[in-house]
């Protein structure tokens, strides 16, 4: 019985004109949003690896310099992002795109392209995603808003009652069928993506993992609309009054809710301004942490315990570079410093994503999009994950000046050289982008949200099952 | 099949929706191969008592049976004896003749072929070239056709009629009224509310007079004139009886 109301579904969305016009407007949609994304996508990774090889071969070429001075020349190192980035590409607009890794201090990622675009380009930010947290829901709701009400309206409700159909069967065989119009509708648009996507990139297994699991999400997300699509459709009599309802729905959780978590979240948790996040790291540095002790006098108790070290008494005496050695003291301490502040900030931003979430109770959308962010790899835990890993780059190479500069040079002389065959040996930077596993683990709260809606979303449908009379 | 067998029957119905009594201590009882006829003005509970029947209703007090069963405790049982057909017989739009009948027979526990489908349309004079037309194009007649086929393929023991001919043209509601007979012959027991004096008169063999949910008056409709049926119904719904 179930299998029969599915085909008679489904027969109804192939032969209804409208669904036509509206599986042509997805695949425009989508494809349109894809392709300009797709290609957005390949101008930045282009862009980034002309930059990144034109920088590094200017490192490589620096000449003959002061190891030291030769590490002031900075390294800029580029977030590779993920292919799935072209479906969603999440905070990138927002986020800096390069990092200029410097001695003596850890810089924050700069040249976000929202900055470099001017007002007009606030107008072309929607992406693929965009279409699939915000729009294709509508369309969901255009498939669903009308499922019972059109039954009861045109009176084929009654005869599947005097027939000895159960509400249930009903329901079940609508909603079942409801979803795989909805997936039919949409297949020619995913079917460019997917070709689009395995043609032009490399896709790893793991991104092979992502994109199933961001297809999970969004079957997910999609079912909590057709299930509550329905529910309304039983509650109201009329299908306006049930679409009214589905839209006031859709614009709580596509467009109130995550405007009004963001709004609350900066009252209730703000994040500090950057002159403030940059004068704090000053002022510890300089004043020193805990008991410390301010600079001068952590430097002082340093050359004390040096000079006993080397058995000498006077600085001028020392085998090996002073210079170099009081640079890395001291950048060591800047970077326990910076450490401390870059992952407070850090914190600060994931108690503020985390504080937005109470907006969910409005809708998913808030929750799918973060999903889709971080199985795209965009979000804030990558971009994390990114700046740790070019952390651990820069004290890498700054390790290796200062090495040089130390081991080159004696006491407070400052003849350290070092030549091109020096800057090449520093390794590139290769960056390992995240697995699946650590997208799941940062995605847990709200794939659970999800969870929870769908959850909560199907009861709701059960206990309309009650109320569906002819 | 007996044909004094009692297939549907109604003992001191009562049903009220909140406080309004729809059903008033409703006492009938149609055997099979007879056609009853249930006339009475608008809220006079000929719906209601169909509804009752469809299990759609359930009684504030009394009993209904089909075939002696009842709705409300074997509704499954119930509902694969009946056959019911509406002033507009829904069907889906976007389904031809053939597919609404074979949908609607699946929902019933039926598996038909495409032929029988096509047979059983025909056995209720749709036209063959309409069968796998949609029925968004059908008129009226052709529509109550298809219900006839459902109920056909059914084989139900009882139909419920909900103003069967309203807003047929006469030849239609001759040629469906005559379809009815030939099925009550055959043994089923047609229960049908209307307001159509001269239809009930032409098919149906027992005649009941509804008025604020009480039955007022029953006869055999063999043994009562057109004029003086006329005259029952307009002095029942004047008030004058």
């Amino acid at each position: 019985m179930i299998v029969a109301i599915i085909r008679k579904e489904l027969l109804a969305v192939v032969r209804d004109g409208r669904l036509l016009v509206l599986a042509f407007s997805v695949f425009a949609l989508l494809s349109g949003f894809f392709l300009a994304s797709i290609s957005e996508y390949q101008q930045l990774q282009q862009e980034k690896q002309a930059v990144g090889a034109s920088a590094k071969q200017q490192w490589d070429t620096q000449g003959v310099k002061n190891p030291h001075a030769a590490a002031h020349f900075g390294i800029y190192v580029f977030k590779p992002d993920s292919p799935l980035a072209s479906i969603d590409p999440g905070l990138r607009h927002y986020t800096g795109q390069t990092l200029w890794l410097e001695p003596h201090k850890r810089n924050g990622a700069r040249f976000s392209p929202a900055a470099d675009q001017g007002l007009a380009g606030r107008f072309g930010q929607a992406s693929a995603g965009f279409v699939l947290v915000a729009l294709l829901p509508l369309l969901v709701i255009a498939l669903a808003f009308n499922a019972v009400t059109l039954e009861r309206e045109q009176g084929t409700l009654r005869m599947l009652h005097s027939l000895g159909v159960s509400a249930m069967q009903l329901l079940l065989g609508k909603f079942i069928g409801l979803l795989l119009a909805f997936l039919l509708v949409l297949l020619p648009a995913m079917g460019l993506a997917m070709i689009i996507l395995y043609r032009n990139f490399d896709l790893t297994g793991d991104d092979s993992l992502r994109l199933l699991a961001l297809g999970a999400s969004f079957f997910i997300y999609y079912a909590v609309f057709a299930a509550l699509a329905m529910s309304t459709s039983i509650h109201f009599n009329s299908s306006r009054l049930a679409l009214f309802a589905l839209l006031a729905f859709w614009s709580g959780s596509v467009l109130i809710a995550p405007r009004l978590g963001a709004a609350a979240a900066e009252a209730w948790m703000p994040i500090p301004a950057a002159t403030a996040f940059w004068a704090a790291i000053k002022h510890d540095i300089q004043q020193g942490l805990d008991n410390d002790g301010d600079h001068e006098k952590r430097e002082a108790l340093f050359n004390v315990q040096l000079l006993k070290q080397y058995g000498v008494t006077r600085i001028e005496d020392l085998p090996v570079g002073y210079a170099a050695l009081k640079r890395s003291f001291n950048d060591g301490y800047s970077e326990r410093v910076h450490t401390l502040h870059f992952d407070s900030l850090s914190d600060a931003f994931e108690r503020q994503s985390r504080f937005i979430h109470i907006a969910s109770l409005l809708g998913p959308s808030i929750a799918m999009r973060s999903v889709s962010m971080t199985l795209s790899g965009m979000d804030l835990a990558h971009q994390r994950h990114f700046e740790d890993a070019a952390e651990n780059y820069r004290h890498y190479f700054i390790g290796l000046t200062d090495d040089w500069d130390r081991e080159r040079s004696h006491g407070t002389e400052h003849g350290a050289q070092g030549h091109d065959d020096d800057w090449a040996s520093v390794k590139a930077f290769r960056y390992q982008s995240p697995s699946v596993g650590f997208a799941l683990h940062h995605s847990l709260a709200d794939l659970l949200v999800l969870l929870a809606w769908l959850v909560a979303a199907l009861i709701a449908l059960l206990f309309s099952a009650k109320r569906l009379k002819p | 099949m007996s044909l004094n067998k009692t297939l549907l029957e109604a003992r001191q119905l009562v049903v009220k929706y909140k406080n309004h009594c729809a059903i008033d201590g409703l006492d009938l009882s149609v055997p099979a191969g007879c056609v009853y006829a249930l006339l009475g003005g608008n809220g006079a509970g000929k719906t209601s008592t169909i509804n009752t029947f469809l299990g759609f209703n359930r009684p504030t007090s009394g009993n209904v049976f089909i075939d002696g069963e009842s709705p409300e405790q074997n509704p499954a049982v119930v509902r694969a004896k009946l056959a019911y057909l509406p002033e507009n017989v829904a069907l889906y739009e976007y389904l031809s003749g053939v597919e609404n009948l074979t949908f609607f027979c699946t929902l019933a526990g039926i598996r038909l072929s495409r032929q029988h489908a096509h047979d059983l349309l025909a056995n209720t004079g749709l036209q063959s070239d309409a069968h796998d037309r949609r029925v968004s194009t059908y008129s009226k007649g052709m529509r109550q056709k298809v219900g006839l086929a459902i109920a056909s393929a059914k084989q139900a023991k009882v139909m419920l009629l909900d103003e069967p001919t309203s807003g047929l043209d006469p030849s239609a509601a001759n040629d469906f009224a005559q379809r009815i007979r030939a099925a009550a012959d055959l043994g089923m027991a047609v229960l049908m509310a209307t307001h159509d004096l001269f239809n009930a008169k032409q098919v149906a063999d027992r005649i009941g007079i509804m008025k604020a949910g009480r039955l007022v008056e029953e006869f055999d409709a063999h043994t009562v004139a057109h004029d003086e049926l006329e005259h029952k119904y307009l002095a029942h719904a004047r008030g004058l009886l």
